[in-house]
């Protein structure tokens, strides 16, 4: 007699399985696993239909009542098969499964006597194992450490790839990989790269892990078989598969960036070959071969300057012509590129060309931040070349204009890393700095200086410190009129120390070469000078005392008063009755504070000045300075030294003037 | 400087390195980034006697890597509408990135240790350079830094102004007054014609230092 059939629905299908839950109804259960197993393998739509109703529970559910009464296998082998499927290529599948505690079952289901089970377990737990929200496997524990090795030295090929994942997915710390060490897991690797394409692919991935920032395991690995181990490797980086060539070249990057075991030049120089050939291919591995590379080259000068020789440069430069590049693709070749040109001038010369610099500069409007990061960090490094700065090749709208745009940027991150861009390009030593100007740059720079972000705050000054450098009259006033004395003031107390020397920097700046604008350190009630002296006084950073002092020097090149001002500020009234600062800075051990205390005094005892005598006279008497100065006179530090000797000439020909100028009077 | 001979060059091999390592003051604070000096490049020949005013200004310094770089203004060129600005980058004899010896630009060996000879503050390094090319000197308390200069390109004017910057400089730097001292040579121009520098304050009552901090 026809019966009605039943619904494949996966709502209907999810239902069924709490209802067919129970004992006799195995054959029925069964049908709905198989069922369910069928509609989701390779449908992540309807893996996510099914994650929505709740299907992933309801099976864990199953599994583990089926599992601890010993019950069908069959059963077992399909609830497995499913969880499987679900951790399969879907990151909410995974998260559901393991949320739904089906790690412990699915372990346990190894231990069985059947062979299907054990392999449906392995199968799906290798799934599971894949993603990164797998929980930890805690290695360190006698009991897991021996059931490791028992699926490592196991016949099952999935238990054995299983068991290479569990490593790769949980040894990052340096006891657990000591640990495996020790239980001779490297050598059971080394083994399995002769396995299958899976089985080495994992193991790579798995040694990478333990051998990681450890370096007696990458020494105990380097002496596996008298360096057979190391020889596998170096052939697999010329592997037909580019997954394994990769993970072979991640494996040589890890052992090569430790200490004990220094790679000859030739074989960095064939990982970075590799690697570069490596952006061709279409899959993540060729998304994630310019970060191996940034690896290698990272800080290693002589190897960027290999990395030129073989025309690294040239390849990934051409790669970028290319279109379109995904995005974390991009991001790993710019910064491939800006590591290359941080250094290098060769490199930056290349890349300054408008064929590859266009390409740059239309990286800064990409959608993705990280892209729209590496971009400015690339443009930041070429233009640390003064050369270029200097031949004003990087100051032009094209290059400003989408800089400037990317400080309105939602993200911080991107902020700051156009504003390390905009810090360089701000020198362009031509004294009127149109292009940056001219665009608007100095009200959106003057607003980040007041942000709440401390980098946003130092990163800004210094490009308005840097726009200040040799700066002609307008430009200065520009600044100043749209930082104002109170800002600016207010950025010399700021709570970061490196933010204060900026402001100090940025004063130095003004006047340097203008006496004009030495007024203005006075301006609003001695906002500026005031806010300079209280920093002296109270700081304890010497790089703040140097910038001060070095200000104070610029200030006491100006006209009389402004000398008899900054005196009055270095040697207090016998009412204060404080010590005098400067004898505290000339005392330093910091060669470079003594210094710039000196440079102040130098400019304090300028024999041209009207003046001079009378100041003389005063850091005789009052402060102790001359006689402290005296001390100086063989100073360790030579700049110091001819210092010193210098203010003590002045000192000589202002007393003899005076002494002359008595005598004539008498 | 340019003068007024046509001929190629090859560039400096170190050039542009980063030049402003955030240090406030360098080790010889007059020769920090900012700081000018002005003076005279003589450029007299057999037929007439003439100097041309020059300004020059530091725009880099990364003496780790004995690099330096700047511009050299010359004032009153003949046939020249305005002042020529050019680029120049520098190398500092440190005996650790330089030596004495320049190894390229025309200059043999021999024509080093003349003109370093030309300056009184080479005489008592002489004979050590002479055996090891001064390798095995002590420049870092030494009261002079010695130096090369060659100018890299044209900063206002383009290449067809009838100008060279062919030659470079050796170039001698007073730590204690910041006097700097230098002989321009160029096989195709005229020897030794004298650079002479003084530390400007430019309108100022004393010295005043500025700088930049790159990123």
């Amino acid at each position: 007699m026809p019966t009605t059939a039943a619904s494949n629905r996966p709502e209907d299908l999810t239902a069924r399985l709490s209802e067919v839950g129970g004992v006799g109804k195995g054959e029925a259960l069964l049908k709905v696993l198989r069922e369910v197993k069928n509609q989701i393998i390779g449908n992540k739509t309807k893996k996510l239909r099914y994650l929505h109703l709740g299907a992933v529970p309801k099976i864990v559910s199953v599994l583990a009542a089926v599992a601890s009464d010993g019950g069908d296998s069959a059963i077992i082998v399909q609830a497995a098969a499913v969880i499987g499927s679900f951790s399969c290529g879907v990151e909410d599948g995974v998260r559901a499964v393991v949320e739904a505690g089906a790690v412990p079952h699915l372990i346990r289901i190894l231990s069985y006597p059947d062979e299907k089970v054990i392999d449906a377990g392995a199968r799906s737990l290798r799934m599971i194992f894949q993603s990164k929200l797998a929980p930890k496997y805690d290695v360190l524990q006698n009991k897991n450490m021996m059931f490791l090795l028992s699926l490592l030295n196991s016949n099952n090929e999935n238990a054995i790839e299983l068991a290479v994942r569990i490593i790769a997915h949980s040894c990052d710390k340096n006891e657990e990989q000591n640990a495996l060490c020790d239980a001779g897991v490297l050598q059971r690797l080394v083994h399995l790269l002769e396995g299958s394409l899976n089985q080495r692919d994992a193991s790579l991935g798995s040694i990478v892990a333990i051998v990681k920032n450890n370096r007696e395991v990458a020494m105990a690995f380097a002496s596996i078989e008298n360096g057979k181990a190391l020889s596998a490797l170096t052939e697999l980086i010329h592997d037909r598969y580019p997954r394994t060539r990769y993970l072979a070249c991640m494996c040589l990057i890890a052992i090569g960036q430790l200490s004990c075991y220094a790679q000859d030049l030739q074989t960095k120089t064939n990982l970075m070959l590799v690697l570069v050939e490596l952006l061709e291919d279409s899959s993540h591995v060729g998304d994630d071969s310019p970060f191996a590379l940034l690896d290698i080259i990272t800080d290693k000068e002589e190897l960027q300057l290999q990395a030129i020789v073989i025309n690294v440069v040239e390849k990934l430069c051409n790669y970028l012509e290319k279109s379109p590049i995904p995005p974390r693709r991009l991001q790993g070749i710019l910064l491939a590129l800006a590591e290359l040109c941080s250094k290098s001038e060769i490199c930056r010369c290349q890349l300054i060309s408008p064929q590859f610099l266009n390409t740059i500069v239309d990286a800064l409007k990409h959608v993705s931040a990280g892209v729209r990061i590496a971009a400015c960090t690339c443009i930041r490094n070429i233009s640390r070349s003064v050369k270029n700065l200097c031949a004003g090749r990087l100051s032009n709208e094209a290059v400003i204009i989408p800089l400037f745009q990317l400080l309105n940027d939602p993200s911080t991150s991107v902020q700051e890393a156009s504003l390390g861009a905009i810090c360089n390009v701000a020198i362009d030593f031509t004294a009127k700095k149109s292009a940056l100007v001219k665009y608007g740059g100095v009200p959106l720079l003057v607003q980040l200086s007041k942000s709440i972000v401390p980098t946003l705050r130092l990163k800004s000054l210094c490009a308005l410190r840097n726009l200040m450098f040799i700066s002609d009259r307008i430009g200065k006033e520009n600044i100043i009129s749209e930082l104002t004395i109170p800002e600016l003031a207010s950025l010399i107390c700021d709570s970061e120390h490196l933010v204060q020397e900026q402001a100090m920097a940025l004063v130095s700046n003004l006047i340097h070469g203008c006496v004009d604008f030495i007024r203005l350190v006075f301006a609003e009630d001695g906002l500026i000078i005031n806010a300079v002296i209280r920093q002296l006084k109270s700081d304890y950073s010497t790089q703040v005392c140097i910038q001060g002092m070095l200000l104070l020097c610029n200030v006491a090149a100006g006209d009389e008063s402004h000398k008899e001002a900054v005196l009055s500020y270095l040697i207090p009234s016998k009412a204060e009755g404080c010590s005098s600062l400067i004898v505290s800075f000339l005392q330093s051990k910091d060669q470079f504070l003594r210094t710039a205390a000196v440079w102040c005094i130098l400019n304090l005892t300028d024999p041209a000045g009207i003046n001079s005598p009378v100041r003389v006279g005063r850091l005789v008497q009052e402060g102790g300075i001359l006689l402290q100065i005296k001390t100086m006179v063989n100073d360790p530090w030579l700049d110091c030294k001819y210092r010193v000797r210098k203010v003590l000439e002045q000192c000589m020909i202002t007393q003899n003037t005076k002494c002359e100028a008595l005598m004539s009077c008498s | 400087m340019p003068v007024r001979v046509v001929e190629g060059s090859a560039p400096s091999q170190r050039s542009g390195q980063d030049a402003s390592n955030g240090r406030v003051l360098p080790p010889y604070s007059l020769l920090s980034v900012g700081r000018a000096f002005a003076g005279t490049q003589n450029v007299s020949s057999l037929q007439k006697d003439e100097a041309w005013r020059v300004n020059v200004r530091i725009q880099g310094c990364d003496l780790d890597n004995g690099y330096l770089c700047g511009t050299m203004e010359a004032l009153n060129v003949p046939l020249a509408d305005t002042p020529v600005v050019t680029f120049w980058e520098g190398e500092l004899i440190d005996a650790k990135n330089y030596t004495f010896y320049t190894g390229k630009w025309e200059a043999t060996p021999d024509d080093d240790i003349r003109h370093w000879s030309k300056f009184p503050s080479f005489g008592p390094l002489l004979s050590q350079v002479e055996a090891d090319g001064g390798k095995s000197l002590d420049l870092s308390n030494y009261p002079f830094v010695f130096m090369r200069w060659k100018e890299q390109y044209f900063v206002n004017v383009g290449i067809d102004c009838g100008l060279t910057i062919a030659g470079f400089y050796y170039v001698c730097f007073s730590c204690s007054d910041g006097s700097i001292n230098g002989f321009y040579y160029d096989p195709n121009s005229s020897p030794f014609q004298k650079l002479e520098l003084k530390s400007a304050n430019e309108g100022l009552s004393g010295f005043t230092f500025s700088s930049y901090q790159l990123q």
